[in-house]
């Protein structure tokens, strides 16, 4: 129950570069494959393919984007009690704790790294309190609409 | 891909042949052992060949993630490392919090085990393709924070940082009290178990994986870890560091004492961590003083005051968290000297570094605790050796000639220190004592074991058997000797277990102390509830802190369920505990243990009795205390040893 790159595929390579587990092999121009052993269902490469090529588990196309057009996770603080989860669950390590809040001393989650973001969403669904939601980035927000 | 909490997976390391082994596990092994403490007793059960020698190449050393680790639940973040101890030669697991736990899982893993030797010294890196024994001659002879940080830089160039669990030089040079280290200074420090890292000469291991762990009814579990997360983050303002000295000596005075709902003692420690007991527990008699040889009388207001709490949040720069708690007891602390900052103490080694030995130089703490967190060494059995021998020194057992000119009196805080890097060197009069009070006992000799307190080789941790007999009974009867986090009347009081399964004790709202001490039998029946949750607690990699809220609050039956899709009532999860708890006094049977010899020392049971403070005349009948829990788990009441009903539960033969 994983991803699939179809027929349509054209070999850009795009999504092999951006799997974050390394799933994905394939020669240059020529059709990709996702090794699905590896495959941690992130949907990436659906969303990055310029072609429409990736058909999730349920034979559905996944709609590609613009990255700029990413959705990126914003974390509630007041929901959030500093437990880490959503670092653990990030695959490419773009969260980390931020500087502590001066009084109460607990450091809360931040994206450290915006452009290395894929949105997966694991930060969001495996947060226990629901205190992260996926949100369009400020600066790409007037553009989408 | 498995939706059950699980990864249905193990790996297999043997450093002898170099052989690195995935193995698929059946469903029914985890329906049966869980995961965590549970899958490890099964598989040394099995597979350690009887009478192995702890540190020779059969002993088999594993790290596991917990059952629910990962799976969206609270406090489950611990991971567990399982051997056969060389400090006491039983069933020996350590426990540890930080964030190494969920990696073993997105390795693909529900347990990592190593066993054989290696011939010159090596790390073990996994990640989602590579599996494989690494040269480690670069990092062997470096303490655990340098390890940790030369791995974490030099083990993997790109992606993620990984995780990496380490020995210090104590483990190196095989001392039977040192631990295994992560994150930089938390250590799953007791049962000698870096002592067995070291003697496969296995220098750390080093985790990047990126699996996901699922569960079988995600909502279901957020829904049970909202419930938990409410009562964690209930924190009113409290009282002052200074002022919990006079909490507990109202405790100490008063004949009658309340029933402890945990949750207040939650909020001190996300006030302060476990250092909040650093003045509170000497004063109700609950922290062994002077080699378990004082009270309050020698360890008052004035001498504990050095190491009040809030010297300890003063210097905190920010909280530390292990992997999915939302109380966040530990800390980073800045410190001056030699060192620049340091895990924030536990009130483990504040204690057992400075009352237990009379020291008040907290300065002296502070450099201490990051000396052995970098040595990989046991604070707790590192005080333990300390006060033993000071209290041989000032009874003219050993002399100056003995400790290398260094004046062990009382309280002399260079000396201690200067002990103390002996110790993890394993230098001169240090080697005496780098291997725990029972080893040191046997090198001095003279009548030492007179001052020597342990329990089967263990030294106890400082909570006073005398204030509490659930502690006694845990020392002695466990199949883990001497460890205070299995059991206490105190923590069945905070676990309020009775809410949610059947047929045990329910504690009234206040009670008589001397009523603890006159009904062995009942304190049997709750030391049997408290070892069988708490085996459900370390299968799971949950934290005792969190089951301190209580079981309507942190509902652990529950979340088992909702990630694994079983349907099994709180009282079958108990049944399946009390299993696993006879696997590991299997164990310890056919190694040749003989339950009985794990009684703690006389001292520690009022053996004499004391003559003043909280625990003033008090005596633990532990013997009659030790033949009723057994008989809780169909084990034979006069030796311990499981029946045959109990073993035919047992499932032998993988």
């Amino acid at each position: 129950m994983t991803y699939y790159i179809t027929e349509n595929c054209i070999g850009c390579t795009s999504c092999a570069n951006l799997c974050p587990a390394g799933a994905i092999s394939g020669e240059k121009k020529k059709r990709h494959t996702i090794d699905l052993e590896y495959c941690i269902e992130c949907g990436t490469c659906g969303r990055i393919c310029p072609k429409g090529a990736v058909e999730d588990s349920f034979g559905q196309v996944v709609k590609g984007e613009k990255r700029k057009f990413w959705k990126k996770p914003e974390f509630n603080h007041k929901k959030c009690s500093g437990c880490g989860i959503c670092l653990d669950a990030c695959p490419v390590g773009c969260i980390t704790f931020g500087n502590p809040d001066p009084k109460s001393k607990t450091a809360y989650p931040e994206l450290i790294n915006l452009s290395g973001c894929i949105s997966c969403g694991f930060c969001a669904s495996d947060c226990p309190v629901d205190a992260i939601v996926l949100v369009l980035p400020a600066e790409s927000e007037s553009e989408a609409a | 891909m498995t939706r059950k909490g699980y990864m249905g997976k193990i790996l297999m390391v043997d450093l002898s042949k170099g052989t690195i082994e995935e193995e698929t596990l059946p469903d029914a092994i985890y329906e049966k052992y869980l995961g965590g403490m549970g899958l490890g007793a099964y598989i040394l059960y099995n597979r350690i060949p009887k009478g192995a020698d702890p540190l020779g190449p059969d002993n088999i050393l594993g790290f596991l993630p917990g059952l629910l680790t990962g799976t969206g639940s609270l406090f489950t973040g611990r991971w567990m490392v399982v051997g056969k101890s060389p400090l006491t030669g039983t069933w020996g697991d350590a426990n540890c919090g930080g964030t190494l736990s969920p990696e073993i899982k997105r390795c693909g893993y529900d347990g990592i085990f190593v066993k054989g030797i290696s011939e010159k010294p090596v790390y073990l890196y996994i990640d989602d393709r590579v599996k494989e024994l690494r040269d480690a001659s670069e990092v062997w002879g470096m303490d655990a924070i340098e390890t940790e940080e030369y791995l974490e830089k030099n083990a993997k160039k790109t992606g993620k940082k990984p995780k990496v669990a380490c020995i210090g030089p104590a483990g190196e040079k095989v001392s039977l009290i040192s631990g295994i280290s992560t994150n930089k200074g938390r250590m799953a420090a007791r049962s000698g178990l870096g002592a067995v890292m070291g003697s496969k000469r296995l220098k750390a291991i080093v985790l990047s994986g990126n699996k996901r762990i699922e569960a079988f009814n995600k909502e279901e579990m957020k829904k049970i870890s909202k419930v938990c997360d409410f009562w964690a983050g209930i924190q009113p303002p409290f009282v002052t560091g200074p002022m919990t000295a006079f909490v507990g000596a109202l405790m100490r005075i008063l004949p009658t004492v309340l029933t402890q709902d945990g949750l207040l003692y939650k909020i001190m420690l996300k006030k302060w961590g476990t250092v909040a007991m650093n003045q509170m527990s000497p004063e109700m008699g609950d922290s062994p003083i002077k080699n378990w040889k004082g009270s309050s009388k020698d360890w008052g207001f004035r001498k504990s005051y050095s190491s009040n709490p809030d010297v300890f949040t003063k210097c905190e720069t920010v909280k530390f968290h292990c992997y999915s708690c939302p109380v966040g007891c530990g800390g980073i602390c800045t410190m001056e000297g030699k060192y620049t900052h340091t895990h924030k103490p536990e009130y483990e080694t504040v204690l057992s570094l400075g009352g237990f030995c009379m020291n008040d130089d907290v300065n002296a703490i502070f450099y201490l605790n990051e000396l052995l967190n970098r040595a990989g060494m046991d604070t707790v059995s590192a005080g333990h050796a300390v006060a033993f021998a000071i209290e041989c020194y000032e009874e003219g057992v050993i002399t100056k000639q003995d400790t290398d000119g260094l004046e062990l009196t009382w309280g002399n805080s260079d000396a201690i220190v200067k002990l103390i890097e002996k110790m993890v060197k394993r230098e001169g009069f240090g080697h005496v004592l780098a291997d725990g009070v029972k080893q040191a006992v046997l090198r001095i000799g003279k009548g030492s074991e007179a001052f020597a307190v342990h329990a089967g080789g263990q030294e106890p941790a400082m909570h006073d058997s005398r204030n509490d007999p659930g502690f006694a009974l845990h020392y002695s009867v466990e199949p883990t000797p001497g460890r205070h986090t299995l059991g206490s009347h105190l923590y069945y009081e905070m676990y309020q277990l009775w809410k949610v399964v059947k047929g045990i004790p329910k504690l009234p709202p206040l009670y008589f102390k001397g009523s603890k001490y006159n009904n062995s039998e009942k304190q049997a029946i709750i030391g049997a509830a408290n070892s069988r949750y708490m085996t459900l607690v370390n299968a799971t990699g949950a934290c005792l802190f969190g089951a301190f809220i209580g079981a309507k609050r942190f509902r652990l039956f529950d979340w088992m369920n909702a990630a694994t899709g079983w349907s099994l009532t709180p009282n079958q999860y108990m049944d399946l505990a009390g299993d696993i708890h006879t696997l590991k006094q299997a164990f310890n049977v056919k190694h040749g243990i003989e339950p009985k010899d794990m009684k703690i020392s006389d001292r520690a049971l009022g053996r004499p009795v004391q003559n003043e403070g909280a625990n003033k005349g008090r005596t633990i009948e532990i013997e009659e205390m030790m033949s009723h829990y057994w008989e809780q788990f169909g084990w034979d009441q006069a030796t311990g040893k499981p029946g045959q009903e109990a073993m035919d539960r047992i499932s032998v033969g993988a």
